[in-house]
């Protein structure tokens, strides 16, 4: 290469290197700035075609608390807008998590089930994700359960869920773009059918596992039931 | 038109061209990456794949920090190097190959991580992700004539 090509050579890089950066950015500032921003799922998405059981209980993703070798696992099933639930979340799963999770006895295992996607379930869960990416999930879950009768009525839900993860020192914008896109919909979704498909009754629904792979449902969501089929896993 | 001393005795080495414009690529998958991350943008635009399911992942943070944001400042890096390596006077530095060799590779081990992380852990494909995956291996490639240049001018 001459000394006249080589000086060539570096212009048209540059060139080429301008090129492409200014197309490049003026795709990432259109996803940012343009029509790509979405608006935010509410109801269930399609989970790509036909998915069996093994493959929607990989995509179905619990918040879990506790060892995970943990002797037990107590499942939730449970919908923002189940009284129940918030009954359960409010005053049965604290004393859970003191008796059971935090002495290692079981593991705690969370999943959505919004019975009622369309009138805001969907998107509380998705909000309490959202929540969750910034390492509150539990906090606002606890928020949602408190609130349910207040924001389950609001027409815009948005705004609110914005309210409740500020007070929490969520970052607002953060959480808003999470809300305002698709982001947790599939997991959730994924959670639901796979409630759809154990054949599960209703919220809150509690399960508890043992290490073989064996799980038993009960009949109701009170703590003596939860102590009594754990004194009789740990026992025997 | 005179183009100054420097570079008339300069001939830029095209493999450092080619690491720019690799690394440029990148960055520019990494921004995108990281405004979905930070909630700047709606859903991610995917074709291919389940970013959304990757991007919902735990894995798809360090430490709390989004894995794009490491992307982003490592090929913020590898440009940063690969452009100044093509200035004049820098072709026989013995400080550029070191650190477009090395950081290539370490681009490639977090970038294999990532990856097998998708196809055994996490059992989905972020068409992003393996953009990205793709791009570090080139530019890796690409920083492989720097071995030559390890022991400084030849």
């Amino acid at each position: 290469m001459s000394n006249g090509n080589a000086g060539g050579s570096l212009r048209r890089f540059y060139v080429v290197f301008a090129v492409v950066a200014a197309v490049g950015l003026g795709a990432v500032g259109y996803s940012v700035l343009g029509k790509a921003r979405g608006s935010a799922v509410s109801v269930p998405v399609d989970l790509a075609g036909a998915v069996d059981g093994q493959e929607l209980f990989e995509m179905a993703v619990p918040v879990t608390i506790g060892d995970e070798d943990a002797p037990a696992t107590i499942i939730v099933f449970a919908d923002y807008l189940c009284n129940h639930c918030s009954i359960f979340a409010l005053q049965i799963k604290p004393l859970v998590e003191e008796t059971f999770v935090a002495t290692g006895q079981a593991r705690l295992v969370y999943y959505d089930w919004p019975l009622n996607p369309t009138l805001g379930s969907f998107l509380a869960a998705r909000a309490a994700r959202c929540a969750g990416d910034q390492g509150q999930f539990w906090e606002y879950h606890k928020v949602l359960m408190r609130n349910q009768l207040t924001w389950g009525r609001l027409e815009d839900k948005i705004p609110t869920f914005e309210d409740y993860a500020e007070d929490l020192g969520i970052d607002r914008g953060e959480f808003r773009g999470c809300l305002n896109s698709d982001r947790h919909a599939q997991e959730i979704t994924a959670n639901m059918q796979l409630a759809q498909n154990l054949r599960l009754g209703g919220t809150p629904t509690i399960l508890i596992g043992t290490g073989d792979g064996q799980s038993r449902r009960l009949p109701d969501y009170s703590f003596q039931t939860i102590q009594a089929v754990m004194e009789e896993i740990l026992g025997g | 038109m005179n183009d100054g001393p420097g570079l008339q005795e300069f001939h830029p080495p095209l493999n450092r061209m080619l690491v720019a414009i690799l690394a440029l690529l990148g960055l520019l998958v990494a921004l995108y990456m990281s405004a979905y991350a930070a909630g700047l943008t709606g859903p991610v635009l995917c074709n291919v794949g389940n970013c959304e399911a990757v991007q919902s992942s735990p894995y798809s943070r360090v430490a709390g920090i989004p894995v794009a944001y490491f992307g982003a400042v490592g090929y913020s890096i590898l440009l940063a190097v690969s452009l100044l390596g093509l200035q004049p006077g820098r072709r026989d530095s013995t400080v550029i190959p070191l650190a477009l060799f090395w950081g290539g590779f370490v681009g490639v081990a977090f970038s294999a991580y990532l990856t097998y992380l998708e196809a055994f852990v996490i059992h989905a494909w972020c068409q992003w992700c393996v953009s990205s995956a793709v791009i570090t291996v080139l530019a890796f490639l690409a920083s492989i004539p720097e071995l030559k240049r390890m022991g400084g001018p030849s």
